[in-house]
C-alpha cells in the first residue's frame, strides 16, 4: 500500500516515515503544500494521504480542496495541531475522511489508516476470509486451514493490495507502484516472484491470474 | 458617615443648616416686626378713639357705643375715662381695674394693678380723655398676629428641606450608580462604564477610567493570545517527542536504537529551547518597568561574551564566527536583556549560515551589527519575520520562530531600532540594532 506523507516538521516527518515503512507501507514524503499538489496530480496510485495542515507555500486545507475538486477519491487522514472545533469541522467538510490531533498515538494512527483503507475498499469487516484462508490486516496474521502462514514483507504488501480491491484486476505495473516509493529500486520481475511465493503458501485459488492483464482476488 | 468625607453629607449638612438658620432668622425678624406694627396700630387706635371722644361731653352709653367702646365688662381691651377739668370723672368703661387719673398727656406707660398699662391722654378745655390698654393683653394679641405671619415659614421650611434633600440625592445618584456598577463587576470584566447622565465634574474621571480599561483590555487580550499561541506551538515539538519514543520502543537493533535515541534527544532539546524562548519573550513583553535596574552596558564587552558562548556551536558547524569591529561604547539599559538580544541575533546568524560561511559581529557607534554569509531574508518576508512563531518556509528544523520577536521586544524597550538588510560585504543578512544617540 502506498502512502503520501505531507508534513513540514522534519523531526516528525522522519520518524513517521520510518515507522510507516516498518509497517511495510511504501511512503513518499513531501514537506510543503505545493509539492503535495504536484505529487497528487502526477500519481494516482496513493492508497492514503496523511496530511498536515500547517504547511508552507500552500495550506493543507487548500491541497485537500483541490484534490476533491479534481474528483480525487484517495482517502485523506488529516493529522494536525489545529484543534479548535471550527478547524475540525472545516477540515472534515473540506473532504477529509478523518481528523487526528497532534500529538497522537502512533498505534492509533496506524489503526485509523487501516480503517480508512478498509472502507475505501468497500469492506467493513476487518478480517478477510476466503474459503480456508483468513487474513487479518491489523495483526498481519494469515491462517490457512487454521495454520498460520508466514509471509515476507513484500509478499504481504502484494496480498494487501490485492485484497483491498476484490474483483478488481491489478496490473504488474500497478502492483509495483503499490510496493515501491520513489527512492526504491525495482527489479523487473519482482512482482511475479512475490505472487509465486504467495500461491505456494496460500494455495492457488486465492490469487487469480487474468491473462495479459494482471492479477486479482475474487469478490466475496 | 463623617461629614467632611461625603460630598452628599457635606452638601446636605450645610444646606439644611443654612435653611434652618435662615428660617429662624426670618421668623424672628417677622415676629418682631409684626409686634412692632401691631403696637403702632393699637396706639393709633387708642389715639383716634381719645380724639373722637373729647369732642362730646358728657358721654352716654350710646355715644360710647358709637365710638366703638364696648361697655361690656367681658371686654377688657380699652379703658376709657373722662374727667372734667376739676377732676370729676364723668365717664368710664366698666372694668374691674381702677385707674387713677393721670396727668401726663400723650402716650405713657403706667404700672398699676399688677400690670403695665399703655395710656393715651388728651385734654380739651372741658375735659380730659384717657384711653388705657393692658400691655399684657396687647402683647398677647400682637403675639398672635405675629405668629400668624411666621406660620407659613414654619410650614415651608420642612418642605424646603425635603426638596433640597431630594435634589442633592438625585444629582449625586449617577455617581452612586457608577459605584454600584463597578463594584458588581467580575475580575475580568473590563467593559467601559456608562458615562450617560453623569455630571460634568465626574464624567472626565469616568472617561479616563474607561480609556484605562481599554488599554488593560488590549494588554490582557494580547497576553491571552500569547498563551494560546504558545500552547499551539508546543504541540508540534511534543508530537515529535511522542513519535520519537514510539520509534525507540520499536527499535530492534542497537544501531536503530542509537538513531532513535539521537532523534529523541534532539527533539527534547528543541522542545526545551522553545519553552525557554517563550519564557524570555513573555518576560520581555510583560516587564516594562520591572527587571534589573538600568545601567551603563558596554556593548563591546557584550559582543565578546556572546561570541565566547557561541564559538563552540559555530565551530562544530564549520561557521567562522568573529568580532570584526568594536568601538568602546556604553549604552543605558538592562544588562541581561541586552545579553539575550545579542545572543539571539548571533545564534540566528550561525544557525542560518551554511557550513563554510562567516558570521561577523561589530559594534559601530551606538549600534550592534551582525552580518552573515547565509541566504538572508527575502524582502517580502522582512516584516513577517518579527511575528511570533513565524518560520520561513523550509528553514532550519530546530528554530522556535521566536528569536526575532524577542530581539524586537528588547530593542523597543530600550528605544532602539532594529533593521534587517542585505549585507553588502558577506551577501547574507545584516541585522542592525541602533540605540538612541543620547543613551
Amino acid at each position: 500500500m502506498r502512502l503520501l506523507l505531507v508534513e513540514d516538521d522534519v523531526m516528525i516527518g522522519e520518524v513517521v516515515l520510518d515507522l510507516l515503512r516498518a509497517e511495510h507501507y511504501a511512503v513518499d514524503w513531501v514537506k510543503d503544500g505545493e509539492m503535495a499538489d504536484t505529487a497528487l496530480v502526477q500519481s494516482q496510485s496513493y492508497d492514503l494521504v496523511l496530511l498536515d495542515l500547517g504547511l508552507p507555500r500552500k495550506d493543507g486545507i487548500e491541497v485537500l480542496r483541490a484534490m476533491r475538486a479534481r474528483k480525487d477519491r484517495t482517502p485523506v487522514l488529516v493529522a494536525t495541531a489545529r484543534d479548535s472545533v471550527s478547524s475540525r469541522i472545516a477540515g472534515l467538510d473540506a473532504g477529509a475522511d478523518d481528523y487526528v490531533l497532534k500529538p497522537y498515538d502512533l498505534d492509533e494512527l496506524l489503526a485509523r489508516i487501516r480503517a480508512l483503507m478498509r472502507r475505501s475498499a468497500g469492506r467493513a469487516e476487518p478480517i478477510f476470509e476466503y474459503k480456508h484462508i483468513t487474513i487479518n490486516p491489523a495483526t498481519r496474521e494469515v491462517m490457512v486451514d487454521g495454520a498460520p502462514a508466514t509471509l515476507s514483507a513484500r509478499e504481504w504488501a502484494v496480498l494487501e493490495a490485492l485484497i483491498a480491491r476484490p474483483g478488481a484486476v491489478l496490473s504488474r505495473a500497478q502492483l509495483e507502484e503499490k510496493l515501491y516509493s520513489w527512492r526504491d529500486e525495482v527489479s523487473s520481475n519482482a512482482v511475479e516472484v512475490y505472487i509465486h511465493g504467495l500461491r505456494k503458501k496460500l494455495g492457488s485459488d486465492l490469487i487469480q491470474n487474468v491473462r495479459g492483464v494482471g492479477y486479482m482476488v475474487p469478490k466475496l | 458617615m463623617k461629614v467632611t468625607h461625603s460630598l452628599r453629607g457635606r452638601l446636605l449638612w450645610f444646606l439644611l443648616a443654612a435653611i434652618i438658620i435662615a428660617a429662624i432668622a426670618q421668623a424672628t425678624i417677622a415676629y418682631r416686626t409684626a409686634r412692632g406694627d401691631a403696637d403702632e396700630i393699637f396706639d393709633y387706635h387708642m389715639q383716634q378713639m381719645a380724639l373722637a371722644l373729647r369732642s362730646s361731653a358728657p358721654l352716654s352709653n350710646t355715644d360710647a357705643a358709637r365710638a366703638g367702646i364696648d361697655a361690656d365688662a367681658e371686654n377688657n381691651e380699652l379703658l376709657v375715662q373722662v374727667w372734667t377739668p376739676d377732676g370729676v370723672q364723668i365717664f368710664r368703661t366698666v372694668s374691674r381695674a381702677q385707674l387713677p387719673q393721670h396727668a401726663v398727656l400723650g402716650f405713657s406707660n403706667v404700672k398699676a394693678n399688677g400690670t403695665t398699662f399703655r395710656i393715651f391722654s388728651v385734654q380739651t378745655s372741658s375735659q380730659t380723655v384717657q384711653v388705657a390698654q393692658d400691655m399684657a393683653v396687647r402683647r398677647n394679641m400682637a403675639g398672635n398676629l405675629a405668629l400668624r405671619t411666621v406660620g407659613p415659614i414654619a410650614v415651608l421650611m420642612p418642605i424646603l428641606m425635603l426638596v433640597v434633600w431630594w435634589v442633592v440625592s438625585g444629582s449625586l445618584e449617577p455617581v452612586a450608580r457608577v459605584r454600584t456598577q463597578v463594584a458588581a463587576r467580575q475580575a475580568d470584566d473590563l467593559s467601559p462604564v456608562s458615562e450617560s447622565g453623569l455630571p460634568d465634574e465626574v464624567r472626565p474621571l469616568v472617561h479616563e477610567l474607561n480609556l484605562l480599561f481599554g488599554r488593560v483590555r488590549t494588554a490582557f487580550a494580547a497576553q491571552q493570545h500569547f498563551v494560546a499561541d504558545a500552547a499551539h506551538e508546543l504541540r508540534t515539538p511534543l508530537a515529535a517527542l511522542k513519535l520519537q519514543v514510539a520509534s525507540l520502543e520499536r527499535a530492534e537493533h542497537p544501531e536503530a536504537r542509537q538513531v532513535a535515541i539521537g532523534r529523541l534527544t534532539a527533539g527534547i532539546e528543541r522542545a526545551t529551547r522553545l519553552v525557554e524562548q517563550l519564557l524570555v519573550l513573555a518576560r520581555q513583553e510583560a516587564s516594562a518597568a520591572g527587571g534589573s535596574k538600568a545601567q551603563q552596558v558596554a556593548l563591546s564587552e557584550l559582543a565578546r561574551r556572546t561570541i565566547g558562548d557561541l564559538i563552540g556551536v559555530a565551530q562544530h558547524k564549520g561557521v567562522d564566527l568573529g568580532l570584526q569591529h568594536a568601538d568602546e561604547v556604553s549604552v543605558n539599559g538592562q544588562a541581561d536583556a541586552l545579553m539575550i538580544l545579542m545572543r539571539n541575533l548571533v545564534d540566528n546568524a550561525v544557525k542560518y549560515t551554511p557550513p563554510g560561511g562567516t558570521v561577523d559581529v561589530a559594534v559601530r557607534g551606538a549600534s550592534i551589527v551582525v552580518e552573515d554569509s547565509g541566504p538572508g531574508i527575502a524582502l517580502e518576508e522582512r516584516e513577517r519575520v518579527f511575528d511570533r512563531f513565524y518560520r520561513i518556509a523550509g528553514s532550519e528544523a530546530a528554530g522556535s520562530g521566536l528569536g526575532l520577536a524577542i530581539v524586537k521586544a528588547i530593542a523597543e524597550r530600550h528605544g532602539a531600532t532594529l533593521t534587517l538588510e542585505q549585507s553588502a560585504r558577506l551577501g547574507g543578512l545584516s541585522a542592525v540594532v541602533a540605540f538612541p544617540k543620547h543613551a
